[in-house]
């Protein structure tokens, strides 16, 4: 046993009684992060030499990895998950920050329109998906009807069904999906910038734009810098919405890796071609170190830039 | 100063009223789809057919919701979700708050490492590859054919978050009150849950909506562990498997009611409860 302490004095090590309290107490969350998060990132190495179809392995030695430096489709994924990342970033933090930005200056009803545009990040990916193959229906969909009725184009677009069209309806969901989620992560920003240093810029005779660019945005760099690096890890592990919405078609011009990986693991939704999990297993390793990656580059990007401006 | 914040110059003015209508299109572009989705719910399937940019039906009828209701399993899909979210709410509220409180007020031997390794994973990111070993070890366990393996899972991948902001509330909260307990003579356990659990309301809430949320809105998890089992299904599946059934065009009544069914409870709880969604979400970007 411990040494016991005087009684009301902060005890900074715990005694033996509290010490197994607190481990039970821990004992409910370590072990559904054992279970569900451990267990399958270490099972994921065991099978990426073999086989594997889920009843049945063999050991295929290096098989896997040769079938890898050879698989277009999956480098083909690659390519489209990039695409996708940089357009989602190009597109959502310009118009989240703008949107913070005007909300900030607390006009008539900006409550309402931060709550609306806040709105998709609480429904699921998968209906998210769902609605935007109603919207984007060739034939039938909404989109389409307002264009023609509009009369800015003539016959239907192909959105979903055109290799052309497929990235913009992709894109646009993703947009519609996760701009309000960035929108308050910038809010909050903007909210700790104090408001000294406003008024000593109007006092300057700053006005709206030059506040932008020589306050907000400078004391928001710290929040942006965060803000990136979430956008990008979340980015290139998007799937779920684009799986409801294109499933990576047409000709696997929207198939991002995750949503390749999936099809290798589990199938694809109409076919029941044979599910490869050992290779499955060696892509999602693949696919983890490409996005560690692209965080690692970024935040090495991110500390140069720190440096050039401090 | 001459001049207050609530005067401005005719040009500020203008610009103001520029912003105001650009976030208000922005507003009615957002919840455009969702008001398409929940009007067409209500039309004839042959209207829906026919498409058009009328979003309110020519004659409103529920008759969808009737076929969505008797015919298509939505009743069942209806209660699996519930089931799903309310779980998932439950366990990651005992399992994060117990935990947070332990992380944020003892150290022992690799408490700090542990705390890491929770960290750690709510980066790792492999896909759906996890769900893999899970879904065979279910199947070993005979825990397949209900929706607890999905819950547990669930609240396995997402508690990380809840731990991380119910530690960052119980760090705030004075040291104090836990001494003060003691001194009365409560054990740890009982200060956690007699004195720390009441102050951690804001908190729980948040974790609340939160977890909710996600156990509602999961979708490959459940879809992996119910591709052979119908009446274990929550809404999300069983929706978007009418989508992959037959022509696919067919049952677009259906599907407009179903999706109806799957959001309109989440908007209404996000309605309710806005400050806490985005003071959740908040909280967790800012600190992290």
């Amino acid at each position: 046993m411990k040494k016991t302490k005087g009684k009301g004095s902060a005890s900074p090590k715990a005694s033996g009684k509290e010490k197994v309290s607190a481990i039970l107490m821990l004992l409910p969350s370590t072990i559904l992060l054992a279970v569900c998060s451990i267990y399958p990132f270490i099972w994921m190495f065991r099978y990426v030499c073999y086989n594997y179809n889920g009843f049945k392995a063999t050991y295929t030695g290096t098989a896997n990895f040769s079938r890898l430096a050879s698989d277009s489709t999956f480098w083909k994924s690659v390519g489209v998950t990039f695409e996708y990342a940089g357009l989602k970033i190009l597109f959502i933090i310009p118009l989240a920050l703008l949107i913070a930005v005007i909300l900030n200056l607390r006009m008539k009803g900006h409550s309402v329109q931060r709550g609306i545009i806040f709105m998709p990040t609480i429904i699921s990916s998968a209906i998210a998906g769902m609605i935007f193959t109603f919207v984007f229906a060739t034939q039938n969909g909404v989109l389409n009807g307002i264009l023609k009725s509009l009369h800015i184009i003539k016959s239907p677009v192909p959105w979903i069904s055109s290799t052309d069209f497929v990235m913009a309806a992709v894109i646009i969901l993703a947009v519609w999906g996760g701009v309000g989620n960035y929108m308050l992560y910038f809010t909050t920003g903007i909210n700790g910038i104090s408001e000294d240093c406003y008024e000593s810029a109007k006092i300057d005779g700053a006005n709206g734009l030059q506040t932008f660019f020589y306050v907000t945005l400078p004391m928001l760099a710290p929040v942006l810098k965060t803000v990136l690096m979430l956008a990008i890890t979340s980015a290139f592990k998007d799937y779920e919405s684009i799986m409801v919405l294109t499933d990576g078609g047409p000709n696997n011009r929207s198939m991002v890796m995750f949503l390749y990986i999936y099809h290798v693991i589990f199938g694809t939704t109409n076919s029941s071609a044979q599910v490869q999990i050992g290779y499955g297993a060696l892509l999602s390793i693949v696919a983890a170190v490409i996005v560690g990656a692209v965080t690692v580059i970024y935040l090495q990007l991110a500390k140069k830039l720190d440096k050039v401006n401090g | 100063m001459k001049e207050t914040h609530a005067v401005y110059s005719p040009g500020t003015k203008a610009a103001r009223a520029i912003g105001w209508i650009f976030l208000t299109l922005l507003a009615l572009l957002t919840i455009f789809p969702v008001l398409y989705v929940i009007f067409g719910s209500f039309k004839s399937n042959s209207e829906l057919l026919v498409g058009g940019s009328n979003i309110f039906p020519t004659v409103w009828s529920v008759a969808n919701y009737i076929q969505a209701w008797q015919q298509a399993n939505f009743a069942v899909y209806t209660k699996n979700s519930l089931i799903l979210a309310l779980g998932v709410m439950i366990l990651s509220l005992v399992t994060s708050t117990m935990a947070g409180y332990v992380f944020s007020r003892t150290k022992f031997k690799g408490s700090a490492l542990l705390y890491g390794v929770f960290i750690a994973f709510m980066f790792i990111n492999t896909g759906s590859v996890s769900i893999r070993p899970l879904y065979e070890l279910a199947v070993k366990l005979h825990m397949n054919n209900n929706l607890f393996s999905v819950i547990f899972i669930s609240t396995g991948t997402g508690q990380a978050t809840y731990i991380f902001l119910a530690k960052g509330f119980v760090d705030s909260l004075p040291k104090e009150l836990d001494e003060a307990a003691k001194i009365d003579g409560c054990t740890f356990f009982q200060t956690f849950y007699k004195v720390i659990a009441p102050l951690l309301k804001p908190v729980i809430a948040t974790i609340a909506l939160l977890s909710f949320r996600q156990g509602w809105n999961e979708y490959v998890l459940p879809l992996v562990f119910t591709m052979s089992n119908d009446a274990m299904r929550p809404l999300t599946v069983g929706v978007n498997m009418l989508k992959n059934a037959g022509d696919g065009t067919a049952a677009w009544n259906i599907m407009f009611a179903g999706a109806t069914i799957a959001i309109v409870p989440m908007i209404l709880v996000y309605i309710f409860f806005q400050r806490y969604f985005m003071g959740g979400v908040a909280a967790g970007a800012v600190k992290g």
